[in-house]
């Protein structure tokens, strides 16, 4: 437990719901990620966690519900009790607030891995290059990645993309960190120096929301736990409680077949 | 005598340049595989080569005293000039008209894509040669072009012939028309790029113009630039088609012109070949170091010494 003394948590999601055609792949969630706090998803696939995820940077646009960082309604602005579209520049000032890390790095494959740290600060914030450089090695330095800055994405394995994705991500100086399952297209002797990293920022505060299917892992860093199917949490709370007490079938079934 | 040893294995780099990564390195106790094969193709070739070059060489019929009188007339250089820059204009024409077309297809709003559309369906479904002869007759159609209020007085205008002159004529014929084949291409190579790269340049808060700028255009160019280079070089020839506007300065109007005065076609035909061969050649050179360009990350060698 970090955070929880501020009085408005870093994520609010409120019934939200999404639909792809006739799917319903989010029914209704509802979560509160404190500040500081780290967030795990679990639940086999399909049940909506990255899904959920990513409404959380407006990747998604949700079919109904509200989403709001640090108290702030993302997407729209409400005005007499309707919601009106944000303009597409003010989503992108708001997706400022978060860093995303995905599954398959989506590292930029024509920059160097330095060039992809320092694109969003030069090219979003305005940042002078100079400065940014600086900060950036500074950054890769702080992820292992002392002296590749200058491999091409293809030069490096994938657990180093990742970690210069995570790098990028945090380049940003975001509020709140988002890992969609970003171990899961990994070969298995590279998962480790990535969770470390990811271990590292939960130890120095940073607010985080992961969907992973490790659930070791899940277990060491989480402050809270959600175990969600069929686009819905079914079960939340502490991570022990959850994994080694589950109350509800569902989760039961699911952990009896990953554990 | 077959035991490998991690001495013949760590063993010398193959003489000549190595194709790749993977034949630098050959242990001392391989015998490199023989092509017996290509030797007598070779020797065939060259031989064949030698007896055409030959028969070209001694051949009255190819008058090669009136290709060489004619390759750096005066006329003839300056047909090259003026097929060079059409073909320079008109392509830098599609290539803009093309990328704002591109752009409005991927757009989310429908007028736009509609636009897009209708352009390239007419464009595309028109013989270039027909659109040309158009463009010829815009003055003649079109005497005034003006900003007017419709059935009111006029408020600026001018003469289209001070516009739309032979060379303007030709430049946005062809260059119109080529727009339409480069979105198809542009458009090809922009959906070739992983979904996930806008997805990551949204999460990092980039708006959609410096997505467009900064991500997916030098993504795009890779797979962009070998067909644009076709293209470009076939634009190099069909400037010959702009005698429909009529507009009669470019190469292959020149070498026909001396052709018909001296009655002889074939060294005419000779020079206009050999100079539409040299421009091409000069713009493969140039591809080839465009597409180097944009290769960064893709054809790069995994380095040495790393995990890669």
């Amino acid at each position: 437990m970090h955070g929880g003394k501020a009085s408005t948590p870093a994520v609010q999601l409120r019934g939200i719901h999404k639909f792809y055609g006739e799917v319903h792949a989010l029914c209704g969630v509802d979560l509160n990620i404190g500040r500081g706090e780290v967030c795990v998803a679990i639940g086999p696939s399909g049940s909506g966690k990255s899904t959920l995820l990513r409404c959380i940077n407006q990747l998604e646009v949700i079919s109904a519900g509200r989403v709001f960082l640090n108290g702030e309604l993302q997407g729209y602005s409400e005005r007499d009790a309707k919601l009106h579209p944000l303009h597409p520049k003010q989503i992108a000032r708001q997706r400022r607030l978060t860093g995303m890390v995905f599954q398959r790095f989506n590292l930029f494959p024509h920059m160097t891995a330095l060039q992809n740290v320092i694109e969003g600060p030069v090219q979003v914030k305005r940042e002078r290059k100079a400065t940014a450089r600086e900060r950036g090695t500074a950054i890769l330095e702080r992820v292992g990645l002392h002296g590749l800055g200058d491999r091409y994405p293809n030069q490096l394995s994938g657990g180093q993309q990742q970690r210069v994705a995570i790098a990028r991500a945090l380049a940003m100086e975001p509020e709140v960190m988002l890992f969609d399952e970003p171990t899961s297209a990994l070969d298995p002797e590279l998962v480790g120096e990535v969770l470390d990293v990811i271990k590292d920022l939960a130890k120095s505060g940073m607010t985080m929301m992961l969907v992973t299917h490790e659930i070791g892992f899940a277990r060491e860093v989480a402050d809270h736990l959600i175990f969600m199917d069929k686009g819905a949490v079914v079960e939340s709370g502490l991570p022990q409680g959850v994994l080694s007490n589950p109350e509800e079938a569902r989760t039961r079934a699911f952990l009896s077949k990953v554990l | 005598m077959t035991e490998v040893t991690s001495s013949s294995l760590t063993g010398e780099r193959a003489t000549g340049a190595p194709r790749s990564n993977t034949d630098r390195f050959i242990a001392k106790d391989v015998v490199p595989r023989r092509h017996p094969g290509r030797w007598v193709a070779v020797v065939f070739l060259a031989i064949v080569s030698v007896q055409i070059a030959a028969e070209l060489a001694v051949n009255e019929n190819f008058h090669w005293g009136v290709f060489v009188k004619y390759l750096f007339d005066m006329q003839v250089i300056r047909g090259v000039g003026w097929t060079l820059l059409l073909t320079v204009a008109a392509m830098t024409v599609a290539v803009v008209v093309a990328v704002s077309l591109v752009i409005m297809r991927e757009s989310d709003n429908p007028i736009l894509r509609g636009l897009s559309w209708g352009w390239i369906w007419f464009f595309r479904g028109t013989p270039i040669y027909t659109q040309l002869l158009f463009w010829g007759l815009f003055s003649v159609l079109f005497p005034r072009l003006s900003l007017s209020i419709p059935f009111g007085p006029e408020i600026v205008g001018v003469d289209t012939k001070w516009i739309v002159t032979p060379a303007m004529a030709a430049v946005l014929g062809l260059g119109f028309n080529e727009s339409a084949y480069l979105t198809e291409i542009f458009r090809a190579g922009f959906k070739a790029i992983d979904r996930g790269q806008t997805e990551a340049a949204q999460a990092i808060g980039m708006s959609r113009a410096k997505i467009w700028i900064r991500i997916l255009m030098p993504q795009a160019m890779r797979t962009i630039i070998p067909p644009t280079g076709n293209e470009t070089i076939g634009m190099l020839k069909m400037t010959s088609l702009v005698l429909a506007v009529p507009f009669t300065l470019d190469l292959m109007f020149a070498t026909n012109a001396i052709a018909n005065r001296t009655y002889l076609p074939v060294p005419l035909l000779m020079v206009a070949a050999f100079w539409y061969l040299s421009i091409t050649s000069v713009l493969m050179v140039g591809q080839y170091y465009l597409e180097r360009h944009f290769g960064k990350g893709h054809d790069s060698q995994p380095v040495n010494g790393g995990t890669a």
